[in-house]
């Protein structure tokens, strides 16, 4: 009897990262039949911050929320459709109905990974429509794995059915994806997955280290599409899965036509560990980051790695793309030898 | 012969502070807040302290809060005339007002004599929980406020299980909470929920400590404890008494080794976690009582009267501090012997 | 202003927003704070009144209704459905409500922009932490960009100065925000955005209000801002600019920052304080307007 993981394919949203926020209609139609195709259990779509995240703050989207997941929802019929949703960017009324009645199957409620309890009326009010619910923490390397227990034990007690720990900045190693899987496989009662970002090259292997200490959900885009280097890429994961003895569900080929498909139709160019990437990893800023600061260092005419640094130093958050102006514009003003 | 009790704390405070001080670093030109100010544990602490800020310019203020602060002023030491040094006469259930610069905040407002425990059980609940829902909600207010140690008790754990041969943290313990004599237990157990409470609701850093059982200077030697009535009855000529099983196990730290433990524990321990504080070296009452007599000359005689056996005896309460040891670098310096010896120095100069 | 020509007010909530009012109140001299009441006498702030002079109760909303005399002008710090049963009870009785709450029952006031108009109503409410801070702003904005399409407004608090109830109202504040930035702005969409960052030492609040506009004349907005900014700082003298406005990648885009007067509450809470400030300035101007009303002028 194989074990499972349960894949979530996030291309159409981590990925739109990737795209400022500019995946088209038809982008998403052809990537979600592909994936229909292909059976992957789970495909994520929306802005790359989730439901209600078009903004200046954040990125305009290119279409709008409805757009995008009427588009998915007519082509995923097996594959489940499923949302991002982060409170303080998603209200219920404006946003989280909507997404319910165009019918989305799975709607994951994240908040960055020390404020679970911003997460309790969405997650409540998703259960009570009959939804199934996911709690996500975010940015998860800022807190400690005592701490991610806490906060998602709070999660599980508003509804949550599944809690997903994300790495987004792309800086753990392995060993510190061990030990918060296995402490929070302990503490909940409720299955744990991993959401990986290859910025210092551990993607695939720190899903690995995941799955072994118990996690049974992973994260992953097709080439890896996503914010900052990219996610864990979805097809290797998959053959590295089968490899181990593990069953996924998902048709091998019908996947690696899908991402092949995703690297001709959806991507400008294929994730690649750049140098701002690299950067933004060690600094454990949020991978998609990158373009503001790049496009904000030049306006001020400093070292985006020096921005980066900073950032990281003062622990700015997911969302707070903000502070690139006032970062930038500090080291303008004094400059000073970051690294 | 104050002077001589004040240079017997200060060799104490040099002893421990001579290769170590630099780890206290971070309480430089800080203000920490004390409450239970002028207890055993307060006082000790408020020497390390004082010795720092007199010779390694630590600028350390502290404000000690107990419900008679002024009770410092009559005890052997000269905390009560320092400058850096502010006493508050306040309980800690009615505080008002924080001043808004506390930096750290060390909770130690409780009463460990168990007399009081049996006599007013329902003050001991109150201070324990009011007081430190009181302390931590006005703690919510303090901009500044880097750590809070809330000084817990050994007595969470219940008594030691016989298959443990120290007790560590990870043990839940077993306490009976509607038996009379868990009150305090009881009562630190819940004061530990309280701080876990406010620290995932209002984001406040603290650190547990669960301390079991010192010896030193400043502790009341009437207080009933088997090591404090031996040094007593020698102190008077003796003999030695041992009320129950003299082979109940038991561990000692000193003062000194207490007060830095704590410091460390609040400077560097990790929020949400729990530190034992104690000496892991066990030790018989038996052999407790010779150490204690050995102190003496002429020798005290030691009389044991066994009481009937039955589970409070044979009883074993030793801390395992691994993880004192591991995330803290902390060890015990002093040995029982040591211990002993200069807490009976003192005791005896006091007489 | 002699003592017994100040108004008088009292408080409805002693919790950490009526307590900050009080000690406010207490600093100024135009106000007087006649009744600070709340509904359990062991609350911390009901203490910390009683131990600085003020009377008391913990009749809540009762203690009034037995003294309407002791009061011209209330503040109610307790929450939106408390305040909204309060206001059924107070308006007949004429008093002068401002709401501290989000029960949004009279006027959004914030006192840089339409102090003048909310004068003129008997219950004026405070908005929100972001709705102070960009408001101004953004009505500036708005002036000086006709027909602006699009206003966003981005805060950032400290994680330690958002409790269970700010939490729990998320969505609440998002949209009272954005109903304020629209009014002010006259822009016709408009966005609120909240983050609360756990990072200690504990981060000052900070807002970022954008708009989505071809490049306008930065130097005379620049100028209009600044003018702005300084007429905030009268009355929240924590609020500054953190950053030259600047546009950018089609957007303008003003960084503020509030830094509290850690009166009761922590500095860092600035985004607590930047209401409370409001809440006084509206008080004040009332005890003024109410000062002149009642003078007696011999010309």
């Amino acid at each position: 009897m194989k074990k499972k993981v349960l894949i979530s394919d996030p291309t159409l949203r981590d990925g739109n990262h990737a795209v400022a926020h500019q995946l088209s209609a038809k982008q998403i139609e052809s990537y979600s039949i592909a994936a229909e195709a292909a059976k992957i259990p789970i495909v994520e779509v929306g802005h790359g911050n989730g439901l209600g995240a078009s903004s200046l703050q954040v990125g305009l989207a290119a279409i709008s929320d409805r757009e995008m997941l009427e588009t998915a929802r007519k082509h995923l019929v097996h594959s489940k459709l499923g949302i991002h949703v982060i409170p303080g960017f998603a209200t219920i009324n404006k946003d989280l109905k909507i997404a319910i009645e165009i019918g989305v199957d799975l709607v994951r409620v994240a908040s960055h990974c020390t404020e679970a309890d911003l997460t309790q009326r969405h997650i409540s009010f998703a259960r009570e429509k009959g939804k199934e619910v996911y709690g996500v923490l975010m940015m998860s390397h800022l807190a400690s794995p005592e701490l991610l227990v806490e906060e998602a034990q709070k999660m599980e007690s508003y509804g949550a059915e599944a809690i997903i720990i994300m790495d987004s900045a792309g800086a753990y190693l392995p060993s510190d994806v061990t030990e918060r899987i296995e402490a929070l496989v302990n503490a909940l009662s409720i299955p744990v997955g991993f959401h990986g970002h290859n910025n210092l090259g551990f993607a695939i292997g720190n899903s690995t280290a995941a799955i072994d200490a118990g996690a049974t959900i992973i994260d992953a885009t097709a080439r890896g599409f996503g914010a900052g280097a990219g996610n864990t890429q979805l097809e290797v994961l998959v053959a590295v899965l089968d490899k181990l003895g593990f069953e996924t569900g998902i048709d091998f080929y019908k996947l690696l036509d899908a991402s092949d498909l995703a690297e001709k139709e959806i991507m400008k160019i294929v994730p690649t560990i750049s140098s701002t990437s690299i950067v933004s990893g060690l600094s454990g800023v949020f991978s998609a980051f990158n373009k503001p600061v790049e496009r904000i260092s030049k306006l001020y005419g400093v070292d985006s790695r020096d921005v980066f640094f900073e950032l990281g130093r003062r622990k700015i958050i997911a969302g707070q793309e903000d502070l690139i102006i006032e970062v930038a514009s500090n080291l303008s003003k004094y400059p000073q030898k970051v690294k | 012969m104050i002077s001589k009790l004040i240079e017997l704390i200060e060799a104490d405070c040099d002893q421990i502070l001579l290769e170590s001080y630099g780890l206290l670093k971070p309480i430089q030109n800080q203000h920490i807040l004390i409450t239970g100010g002028t207890g055993f544990i307060g006082t000790w602490i408020a020497e390390l302290v004082s010795y720092l800020n007199k010779n390694y310019n630590f600028n350390t203020r502290l404000t000690l809060l107990a419900r008679n602060a002024d009770a410092i002023l009559i005890k052997p030491t000269s905390l009560g005339r320092q400058k850096n040094i502010i006493l508050k006469s306040k309980d800690v259930r009615n505080i008002i007002d924080l001043d808004s610069d506390i930096n750290y905040i060390i909770h130690a407002a409780a009463n460990p004599d168990n007399r009081e425990h049996s006599t007013n059980p329902l003050r001991v609940i109150d201070t324990i929980v009011h007081g430190t829902s009181a302390l931590l909600e006005k703690s919510t207010l303090l901009g500044g406020l880097n750590k809070i140690l809330n000084i817990s008790s050994g007595m969470v754990y219940g008594s030691q299980p016989h298959e443990l041969n120290s007790i560590p943290e990870t043990y839940i313990g077993k306490v009976d909470c509607s038996q009379i004599n868990s009150i305090y237990a009881e009562s630190k157990r819940m004061g530990e929920t309280i701080c876990a409470a406010y620290r995932t609701q209002h984001r406040l850093e603290i650190v547990n400590a669960r301390p079991f059982a010192f010896i030193g200077p400043y502790q009341l030697i009437e207080k009933p404890w088997a090591i404090n009535n031996f040094i007593r009855d020698s102190l008077m000529g003796g003999p030695i008494r041992i009320l129950g099983n003299g082979d109940t196990v038991r561990s000692y730290m000193y003062g000194s080794e207490m007060a830095f433990w704590m410091l460390r524990i609040l400077i560097s321990g990790k929020s949400g976690h729990n530190y034992n504080v104690g000496s892991p070296h066990p030790i018989s009452l038996k052999d407790l009582a010779l150490k204690v007599s050995n102190n003496f000359s002429p020798l005290p005689a030691i009389l044991s009267r066994n009481g009937a056996e039955s589970d409070a005896t044979h009883s074993k309460f030793i801390p395992n501090v691994d993880i004192a040891k591991k995330d803290l670098g902390l060890e015990i310096k002093i040995d029982v012997d040591d211990a002993l010896r200069k807490t009976i120095e003192w005791n005896k100069l006091l007489v | 202003m002699k003592s017994n020509q100040k108004l008088k007010v009292a408080i409805i909530g002693s919790g950490n927003i009526g307590t900050d009012l009080l000690i406010k109140i207490m600093r100024s001299e135009l106000l007087e704070c006649t009744y600070f009441v709340g509904r359990n006498f062991s609350s911390p702030g009901i203490s910390k009144a009683s131990s600085m002079g003020i009377r008391v109760s913990d009749q809540s909303i009762d203690a009034i209704v037995r003294e309407p005399d002791c009061c011209d002008l209330i503040f109610d710090a307790t929450s939106a459905k408390d305040a909204t049963y309060h206001w059924s009870i107070l308006k007949p009785l004429g008093k002068i409500v401002i709401d501290m709450t989000p029960a949004k029952l009279g006027i959004m006031c914030i006192p840089a922009v339409n102090l003048e108009d909310a004068l003129k109503e008997q219950n004026i409410n405070m908005v929100t932490c972001g709705g102070q801070a960009s408001s101004p702003i953004a009505y500036v904005i708005g002036q000086f960009v006709k027909d602006i399409e699009y206003v966003e407004v981005v805060s950032s608090i400290a994680s330690r100065s958002a409790g269970p109830a700010t939490r729990i109202n998320l969505d609440e504040y998002i949209e009272t925000t954005e109903a304020a930035v629209k009014k002010f702005s006259e822009a016709k969409e408009t966005k609120a955005i909240l983050n609360l960052n756990p990072a200690v030492p504990c981060v000052d609040m900070q807002t970022t209000i954008f708009a989505r506009t071809t490049q306008p004349d930065m130097d005379a907005l620049k100028k209009e801002i600044n003018k702005m900014v300084a007429k905030i700082a009268g009355y929240v003298p924590g609020y500054s600019l953190l950053v030259e406005p600047i546009y950018e990648h089609g957007r303008i885009a003003v960084l503020v920052k509030v830094q509290g007067l850690g009166d009761y509450l922590p500095k860092f809470a600035g985004n607590l304080d930047i209401i409370n400030c409001a809440a006084i300035e509206v008080a004040e101007a009332y005890a003024k307007k109410l000062a002149v009303k009642n003078s007696v002028v011999h010309h």
